[in-house]
C-alpha cells in the first residue's frame, strides 16, 4: 500500500462524530459568547470571543493529536498520568501558599493551566485501570469500593483545599457514575444514597447556623458574594424567562448589555443564550448535548475491552455533570457553584479538557476495527 | 485483556440505565425551562424590559459622639443629592439643559460629570449635585416625569455641633479614594466600596471601625422611569433574596468638655496656636483646640472646591493640628525641667545663688539674660519666678546634656504621647549621640547652655508640655493622654471603657517638688513673677511663661520690640500651668506661634480655660479662693495705709521675658 491509500483508509475509518458534535456546539457557543460580550465597555471582555477561538483551535489540535494515540497507551500510562496530576496539584498548593488565597493555576511561561481540570480525566483513567486489573465478574460490594474511593479522594481533596469545592464534588460525581456502571450492588447504592442524604441533610439543617450555611456556599465559590447570590440567581431567572418561546434574538439580551448579570460570559452564559433564543434555542442545544452523551454511551457498549468501555463512560459523565449542573444552577435549581457549560462558557482550560476527552474517545472508536 | 466483548456486554443494563438517567435529567431541565419561559414568561419578559428589580444600598448611620457631659457634638443629618440614571435618558441634550436650569449649574459641567461616569453600568445612578436645597428637592420631585432618570437620593451627612471648634480633634469623613480602597480593604478586612465614607483624620479616622455601621440593602421594584414603586416582599419568584437592614455604628463618649473647648477656641481668636487641657490625675484630655481650624461638616455634606482650595492654599495650613502635629522650641517653660534635673542630681539646692548682671560669659561667647541689666543675686525660687536666664546658664555648665535628656524623657518629652490621633510629632530632646549621628559633630557646651533654657535643638508639642506639667502637679505619674471615656452601642451596651493608664512612675523627691512648685506659684502669684498680670481670680494657678526664639538674633535685635519685627521672625509665646495650687486638677498648655511673649499671648488663654474649669467643676472652691484673695487684698491695703505707703504699680505693664 502506498502512503496516500494508507492515509485514505485511515481517514475512512476515522470517527468524526465526537469532534463534529463538539464543533457544532462550539459554533453555537462562540456566536452566543460574542453576543453576550460585544457590548461590554471593557475591551478585554469584548475581545474574549477571539481568545476563545484561539483556544478552540489549540484544543482541537491537541484533541486530534490524542486521537492518533493507540488507546493501549491510555491504559499503560494511567498511573503515570494520575501521579503526574497529583504532583501538579501539590505544586499548585505550594505556590498557592506563597501567593496567599485561592490558587488554581499553574503557569508554564505565559500559558496558564488548571491541573484541577486534568484531574477529572486522570481519575477516570486510574479508576478504569483499577477496575480492569481487579477484574471482578460479580457485582461489586462496598468493600470493593475502598481503594477506588481512596484513588478518587486524593486528587479530590487536593482540589477542595485550593479551594474549589465545585470541581471536587464533580470528581466525586464522576466516580459515582463509574462505580454505578461497574455494577455496584443495588443494595449498596441504596445504603450509600440514604446515608449521604441523611448525614448531609441533618448536618445542613440542624448542625449549621445560617451564616455557616452561607459560608459553605461562599466556600464552594469564593468569588461569589454569598449574600448577593440570590440577586444573581433572580437576574438569571429573569433573563431565561424573558426569552419565552422564540427568544429576543441575536444580540438582543438586555440583561447582558446592561450588565445586570455578572459573569455572564462564564457561569451565566446559558441565561444569555435563553434570553436571546428562548425555549426553541434550548431544545436545539439540549438535543446536541444528548446526541453527544449518547454517542459516548453507544461507544462504551461496542468496544472490545472493558478498560475502554469504562473510561468512555467516565468521559460521558464529565460532559453530563458539567452540562446538567450548570443548567440547573442558572435556573435556580442548584446553588451557584462555578461549573462551566461545556463548549458554551468562556474558558480555555475547560475547552482543552473536553477536547482531550473527545480525542481519547475518537482514538478508542477508531481502534475498534483494527483488531 | 482483549476480547472482553462478553464482559463489556454484561454492563449493558447499567449503560441503559445511565442513558435513562441522562434523559430524565434533561427532562427536568426542560420542565424548568418551560416553567420559566412559558408559564412565567410574560411576567419575566416585562421585568427584563423594565429592569424593574433594583438592589439599593442602605447606608448605615455613623455613631454619635458626645462630650464628657453628654452634649451631642457629632451627629448625622440628611443630605439630598440630585442623581441621574443614564439608562432612562431619552434626550441627553434636553435633559442636561433642564437640569442646569433646576440646579443652576453650567451645562458643560453636567456633561463632564456624565462623561466621567460613562463607563459604569447604565442603571447605576450618577450624582449630579450634592447637598441640594429643599427648593431644588421639591422641583425635582414635581418635574420627575418630564425629566426621565432624574431623582433625589437621600444620604446621611455628618454634622459637627461646634463646626470649626475642635475640627482637628474630630477630624472629617469623606469618600474613600481610589488609592485607599484596595489598601483599606486589605487592612481592615471590611468590604469597602466606591462611594463609602470613611474617617480621614482625627477621632473619625482613629475610631472609624467603631463609628461606622454596616450598610444594608433593599430590593425594590421600580417603574420604567426608575422611580420607586414598591418594596419587594414575597413572591414565589423572589425566593432566595432578602432585604438586609443597615446596622448603625457605635457611639462614643469623649473626655472633652464642650465649654472648655469653646473658651479655648474663642481665646485663640486671630491667633495661630493651640491649647491642650489635661486632667492631671487621669490623663483625660478636657480640651484640645488649634487655630486656624476648618469646618469638618463641609467635608461630608458637599465639599466645594473653593473651600478645599482655601484650606490647602492658606500658608497657615488650617488642616494641621497644632496641638500635636507641630512642635516648637519650648523656651523658658523648659527651665522647670532643667531645675528638676539640677535639683534631683544635687547640682543645686535651695541656697544656691547666682549673681545675674544681664550677661554670662563662656569663653569668648556672651550669653544674654532676657532682662538687659540683670536680676541681681537670684536663688532657685526667683530664677523660676522671674525666669532668670543667667541662673540657668550656670546650671548648664554643670549639667550634662544627656542627664537633662534623661529627665526630659522621663517627663514624656522626645516621644509620642500615645494619644489615639494620627501624625503626632515626637518633638526632640537632643543628646550627644543624637548630634553625632545627625551631623557628625561633637556636642558643644554652648549648646547645653541654650538647651537648658529650651532653645537650641529642643522641640516639644503643646500636648507634651501639658503632660509634663501634669506630672509636677500630681507629683509622680505620667499618664497616657486619652480622649475617649467609653464606646457604647445603640442599646446602651458599653463596648469599651478607657480609664487612666499610667505609663510611668516619675520619682521626684518631695524637696524638688516643693521648690519647683513654689517657683511656679510665684510666677503667677508674686508681684515680680512673669505672669503676675494674668493670674486671674479664684483659680490659684501655678505656671511658667516661655518666649521661644524662632531665629537666632543679635543682641540689639534681642531687645528690640517684638511686635515691630515681621511676623515670621517673631518669637513664639508659651504658657503652661496647673491649678488649683494645693489640690491640682488640671494642667493647661498653650503655644501661640509668633505670639511674641508667653505672658501676654498665651497666659490669658490658659487662665480663661482654667477659669471655665473651676467655675464648672469646683465652684465652691473657687468662691472660697476669691473670698481669701479679697481678704488678703484688704489686709494688704490696711497694712499699707498703716505704714502710710502708697502702692506704685509698674507703669510698663506686664514684664517682658
Amino acid at each position: 500500500m502506498d502512503y496516500s491509500t494508507k492515509f485514505a483508509n485511515a481517514l475512512k475509518k476515522y470517527d468524526f462524530s465526537f469532534f463534529g458534535t463538539l464543533s457544532i456546539i462550539f459554533l453555537v457557543g462562540i456566536v452566543n459568547l460574542y453576543s453576550a460580550t460585544h457590548a461590554s465597555n471593557e475591551s478585554s471582555i469584548a475581545n474574549l470571543y477571539k481568545v476563545q477561538i484561539v483556544w478552540f483551535f489549540l484544543s482541537m489540535a491537541i484533541g486530534v493529536g490524542i486521537s492518533f494515540v493507540n488507546p493501549r497507551n491510555f491504559f499503560r500510562f494511567s498511573y503515570i498520568i494520575y501521579l503526574g496530576c497529583i504532583a501538579m496539584l501539590l505544586a499548585v498548593l505550594a505556590l498557592g501558599h506563597v501567593g496567599m488565597g485561592a490558587q488554581r493555576w499553574l503557569g508554564f511561561g505565559s500559558i496558564k493551566f488548571q491541573p484541577s481540570e486534568l484531574s477529572k480525566i486522570a481519575v477516570v483513567l486510574v479508576l478504569g485501570r483499577w477496575f480492569v486489573r481487579n477484574n471482578y465478574e460479580h457485582e461489586l460490594s462496598l468493600s470493593d469500593m475502598v481503594i477506588p474511593l481512596i484513588l478518587t479522594a486524593i486528587p479530590m481533596l487536593l482540589v477542595v483545599v485550593q479551594p474549589d469545592l465545585g470541581t471536587g464534588l464533580l470528581i466525586l460525581l464522576i466516580f459515582s457514575v463509574i462505580a454505578f456502571y461497574k455494577k455496584l450492588k443495588w443494595r449498596s447504592i441504596v445504603v450509600v444514597v440514604l446515608l449521604a442524604m441523611l448525614t448531609g441533610g441533618v448536618v445542613y439543617k440542624f448542625g449549621l447556623k445560617e451564616y455557616q450555611r452561607q459560608r459553605i456556599l461562599t466556600f464552594i465559590d469564593p468569588t461569589a458574594d454569598a449574600r448577593g447570590f440570590g440577586y444573581n440567581a433572580i437576574q438569571s431567572k429573569i433573563a431565561i424567562g424573558s426569552g419565552q418561546f422564540w427568544g429576543k434574538g441575536f444580540k438582543k439580551s438586555s440583561q447582558a448589555s446592561l450588565s445586570y448579570l455578572p459573569e455572564n460570559h462564564t457561569d451565566f452564559i446559558f441565561s444569555i443564550y435563553n434570553e436571546e433564543h428562548g425555549l426553541t434555542g434550548s431544545l436545539l442545544l439540549i438535543f446536541l448535548y444528548i446526541v453527544l452523551l449518547f454517542r459516548f454511551l453507544w461507544l462504551a457498549g461496542t468496544v472490545s475491552n472493558l478498560y475502554d468501555s469504562i473510561i468512555v463512560i467516565g468521559f460521558m459523565s464529565i460532559f453530563f455533570w458539567h452540562t446538567f449542573i450548570n443548567m440547573s444552577m442558572v435556573m435556580g435549581l442548584l446553588p451557584i457553584v462555578g461549573i462551566p457549560l461545556p463548549l458554551m462558557s468562556y474558558g480555555g482550560s475547560s475547552l482543552l479538557t473536553f477536547f482531550t476527552c473527545a480525542g481519547m474517545a475518537t482514538s478508542i472508536s477508531n481502534s475498534r476495527n483494527l483488531f | 485483556m482483549f476480547n472482553q466483548e462478553d464482559l463489556v456486554k454484561s454492563h449493558k443494563p447499567r449503560a441503559d440505565l445511565l442513558g435513562n438517567m441522562v434523559v430524565f435529567a434533561f427532562a427536568v431541565v426542560l420542565a424548568r425551562l418551560w416553567y420559566l419561559q412559558i408559564y412565567r414568561g410574560d411576567l419575566l419578559y416585562r421585568f427584563s424590559l423594565e429592569n424593574r428589580l433594583r438592589k439599593e444600598n442602605v447606608e448605615a448611620p455613623r455613631g454619635l459622639i458626645f462630650s464628657r457631659n453628654n452634649d451631642l457634638l457629632v451627629f448625622n443629618t440628611p443630605r439630598f443629592d440630585a442623581v441621574l440614571v443614564p439608562q432612562y435618558i431619552s434626550n441627553e441634550e434636553q435633559t442636561i439643559a433642564k437640569l442646569s436650569q433646576i440646579l443652576s449649574m453650567n451645562p458643560a459641567e453636567i456633561k463632564k460629570i456624565l462623561q466621567k461616569s460613562s463607563r459604569q453600568a447604565q442603571y447605576l445612578p450618577i450624582t449630579i449635585k450634592k447637598n441640594i436645597s429643599h427648593t431644588e428637592v421639591a422641583i425635582i420631585e414635581t418635574e420627575h416625569s418630564k425629566i426621565p432618570g432624574i431623582s433625589v437620593q437621600t444620604f446621611i451627612g455628618r454634622d459637627y455641633a461646634d463646626k470649626e471648634i475642635g475640627g482637628h480633634l474630630f477630624g472629617y469623613i469623606s469618600e474613600i479614594s481610589q488609592q485607599q480602597l484596595p489598601k483599606y480593604i486589605n487592612r481592615d478586612k471590611i468590604k469597602y466600596k466606591q462611594g463609602d465614607f470613611i474617617g480621614q483624620s482625627g477621632i473619625e479616622e482613629q475610631f472609624d471601625k467603631y463609628l461606622r455601621g454596616v450598610d444594608g440593602y433593599l430590593f425594590m421594584e421600580v417603574d420604567a422611569m426608575g422611580a420607586l414603586k414598591r418594596l419587594i416582599r414575597d413572591d414565589a419568584l423572589f425566593q432566595g433574596i432578602d432585604n438586609k437592614p443597615a446596622i448603625s455604628g457605635n457611639n462614643m463618649r469623649l473626655t472633652i468638655d464642650r465649654e472648655m473647648q469653646t473658651t479655648a477656641y474663642n481665646a485663640l481668636e486671630g491667633k495661630a496656636g493651640s491649647v491642650v487641657a489635661i486632667d492631671v490625675n487621669s490623663g483625660e484630655i478636657l480640651a484640645m483646640v488649634a487655630r486656624p481650624s476648618f469646618d469638618p461638616s463641609k467635608f461630608s455634606m458637599s465639599l466645594s472646591s473653593d473651600y478645599w482650595s482655601s484650606l490647602v492654599s492658606d500658608d497657615k495650613n488650617p488642616l494641621r493640628d497644632r496641638s500635636i502635629q507641630e512642635h516648637y522650641p519650648p523656651g523658658s517653660t523648659f527651665k522647670t525641667i532643667t531645675a528638676i534635673a539640677a535639683l534631683e542630681e544635687g547640682l543645686i539646692n535651695e541656697s544656691t545663688t547666682v549673681a545675674c548682671n544681664g550677661t554670662f560669659k563662656l569663653g569668648k561667647r556672651v550669653f544674654h539674660c532676657w532682662k538687659k541689666h540683670g536680676h541681681g543675686v537670684v536663688d532657685i525660687h526667683r530664677a523660676i519666678k522671674e525666669s532668670c536666664d543667667v541662673f540657668f546658664y550656670k546650671i548648664g555648665t554643670m549639667l550634662d546634656i544627656n542627664i537633662l535628656a534623661k529627665y526630659a524623657n522621663m517627663m514624656g518629652f522626645g516621644r509620642r504621647s500615645g494619644i489615639t490621633l494620627s501624625n503626632e510629632r515626637n518633638g526632640l530632646i537632643p543628646t550627644r549621640e543624637w548630634k553625632v549621628q545627625k551631623n557628625g559633630q561633637e556636642w558643644q557646651l554652648g549648646e547645653t547652655l541654650m538647651s537648658v533654657i529650651g532653645q537650641s535643638y529642643v522641640l516639644v508639642t503643646t500636648l507634651q508640655m501639658a503632660q509634663a506639667y501634669a506630672i509636677i502637679a500630681n507629683g509622680n505619674s505620667l499618664y497616657r493622654p486619652h480622649l475617649v471615656k467609653e464606646i457604647f452601642s445603640n442599646d446602651g451596651r458599653i463596648l469599651a471603657k478607657f480609664g487612666a493608664e499610667k505609663v510611668a512612675e516619675v520619682k521626684l523627691s518631695e524637696k524638688t517638688l516643693r521648690l519647683v512648685r513654689d517657683g511656679l506659684y510665684g510666677v503667677v502669684n508674686e508681684r515680680s513673677g512673669t505672669a503676675w498680670w494674668f493670674k486671674g481670680s479664684g483659680i490659684r494657678m501655678s505656671g511658667k511663661t516661655g518666649t521661644a526664639q524662632v531665629i537666632r538674633m543679635s543682641a540689639e535685635k534681642l531687645f528690640a520690640k517684638c511686635e515691630e519685627s515681621d511676623y515670621k521672625s517673631r518669637n513664639h509665646g508659651l504658657f503652661v500651668a496647673y491649678a488649683p495650687k494645693d489640690d491640682p486638677q488640671i494642667a493647661v498648655a498653650s503655644i501661640i506661634e509668633h505670639g511674641c511673649h508667653g505672658s501676654s499671648a498665651a497666659a490669658p488663654i490658659v487662665r480663661d480655660v482654667i477659669t471655665t474649669y473651676m467655675k464648672k467643676y469646683r465652684p465652691e472652691q473657687m468662691e472660697k479662693y476669691i473670698a481669701e484673695e479679697r481678704a488678703e487684698q484688704a489686709r494688704l491695703r490696711k497694712a499699707m495705709a498703716a505704714e502710710n505707703k502708697t502702692e506704685t504699680a509698674p507703669v510698663d505693664g506686664p514684664d517682658d521675658e
